[in-house]
């Protein structure tokens, strides 16, 4: 497992939108989102990210305090120390107060032409 | 009870008089009687309604609470919510694409545990299907098998779709790329040369997916899981496409690290085995997550 530096978020709502603010969670450790660009109303796009610059045992998106918040997609843009930048796409997910989604993703695995 | 000391001294009082005369019994004595009772009855009737519970009473000692309980509440810190961890589908992973310009390109990726290597290619090997070879005696009639075994280092061979997944004897982190690079030669020869992947047999004789499936189903059912239900272990189903099975492993059989051992030698065999047909298996649990891992 790499040393996660930095990672960003974009965040597609679906219908069900969403208020408050948005946690991310490291480690079992809870962390707003910074650098915030856009919404999480319904069809709105949020943009955050944080610099990590530690090892990723568990990345997730915390639900809402209240209500339920239906994401379309959440794209991750991947920084990790010693690998290439990489980005995984995560469809449709429901989340809530008594649910997270997991956004960690190792990185892909070397490869060589043969 | 006070009806029936009442019903006494009633009942005494009517008789008494006449006899207490006759027995010498002064009439003070009698009074003194009817005193005593009526004393006793006021009493037990003072008791009953000190007794009788009411909004505003006290309860009784025996009643009360232990003295630590009777401190007033205090507000417990809130715990924080435990959360499910839930997987969103993966829809999309960057990956670098080249434009296909008739060239074959294999591309090699070795796996985490280094005793195996995916070959992808850009040409399909056995479409819609997979297809595992345990040995050399099983690559009989598919020829990019048969010279896959020809090197002495391939243990087992699993094609699928457009990747050959070669397992090599030596276990361990050894260097991939010689060994690759063979065996990316022996693709590209076999594809050039226009010879068929898997023997054509194979391919005429497949049943279809849903035949497979119920056939799984049942040695889950009636093999597998009552086999990992003893360490309180779960199997289920997951996909069948074309032949290939996907299974997720649930209970005390999610996080555990024998999963991988309970999986290739206790699963794979008894699929294979009872459903000769099946191609590739995998794997769809996520050991880390769910609300009961092994580990937790």
């Amino acid at each position: 497992m790499p040393r996660l530096l930095d990672f960003k978020l974009t965040i597609e709502t679906g219908d069900r939108g969403t208020e408050g603010p948005v946690l991310f969670s490291i480690n079992n450790h809870q962390v707003p989102l910074e650098n915030l660009m856009g919404g999480t109303g319904p069809g709105e796009t949020l943009e955050g990210g944080f610099s990590v610059n530690s090892f990723a045992h568990s990345l997730t998106l915390i639900g809402p305090e209240a209500g339920e918040w239906g994401i379309k997609s959440i794209k991750v843009d991947y920084n990790c120390e010693n690998t290439e930048p990489y980005s995984v796409t995560f469809g449709e997910v429901t989340l809530n107060d008594r649910t997270e989604v997991n956004i960690w993703q190792d990185p892909p695995l070397p490869t060589f032409d043969v | 009870m006070l009806k029936k000391l009442s019903k006494w001294f009633n009942g005494g009082s009517k008789a008494e008089p006449s006899k207490l005369s006759s027995e010498t019994r002064t009439e003070k004595a009698v009074e003194t009687r009817q005193e005593k009772a009526a004393r006793i009855a006021e009493d037990i009737r003072n008791r009953e309604a000190k007794e009788a519970p009411s909004p505003q009473q006290t309860p009784p000692a025996s009643m009360m609470p232990p003295r630590e309980e009777m401190t007033p509440p205090q507000e417990e810190p809130r715990q924080p919510v435990r959360r499910t961890i839930i997987q969103a589908p993966i829809v999309a992973q960057k990956k670098e694409e080249t434009p296909d310009d008739g060239t074959i390109r294999i591309k090699a990726e070795p796996s985490k545990e280094g005793d195996s290597c995916k070959f992808m290619v850009n040409r399909s090997l056995f479409p819609g299907h997979s297809w595992y070879f345990p040995s050399f005696e099983s690559a009989g009639g598919s020829p990019l098998a048969e010279r896959m075994f020809s090197l002495d280092e391939v243990e087992n061979l699993l094609i699928h779709e457009s990747t050959a997944t070669v397992t090599r004897k030596t276990k361990g982190h050894a260097d991939w790329k010689p060994m690759a690079t063979e065996i990316g030669k022996v693709i590209r020869e076999i594809l050039e040369a226009g010879q068929g992947v898997v023997d054509k047999k194979i391919e005429e004789d497949m049943p279809p997916a849903e035949s497979i499936r119920e056939e799984i189903q049942k040695v889950i059912d009636e093999e597998v899981n009552p086999g990992v239900a003893g360490h309180g272990g779960r199997i289920t189903l997951r996909q069948v496409e074309g032949n290939t099975v996907t299974i997720e492993m649930g209970g005390g059989c999610q996080g555990c690290s024998a999963a991988d051992l309970t999986l290739k030698q206790g699963i794979h065999n008894a699929f294979r085995k009872s459903v000769p047909f099946v191609g590739a298996i995998y794997d769809e649990t996520d050991h880390a997550a769910g609300q009961n891992p092994y580990f937790s």
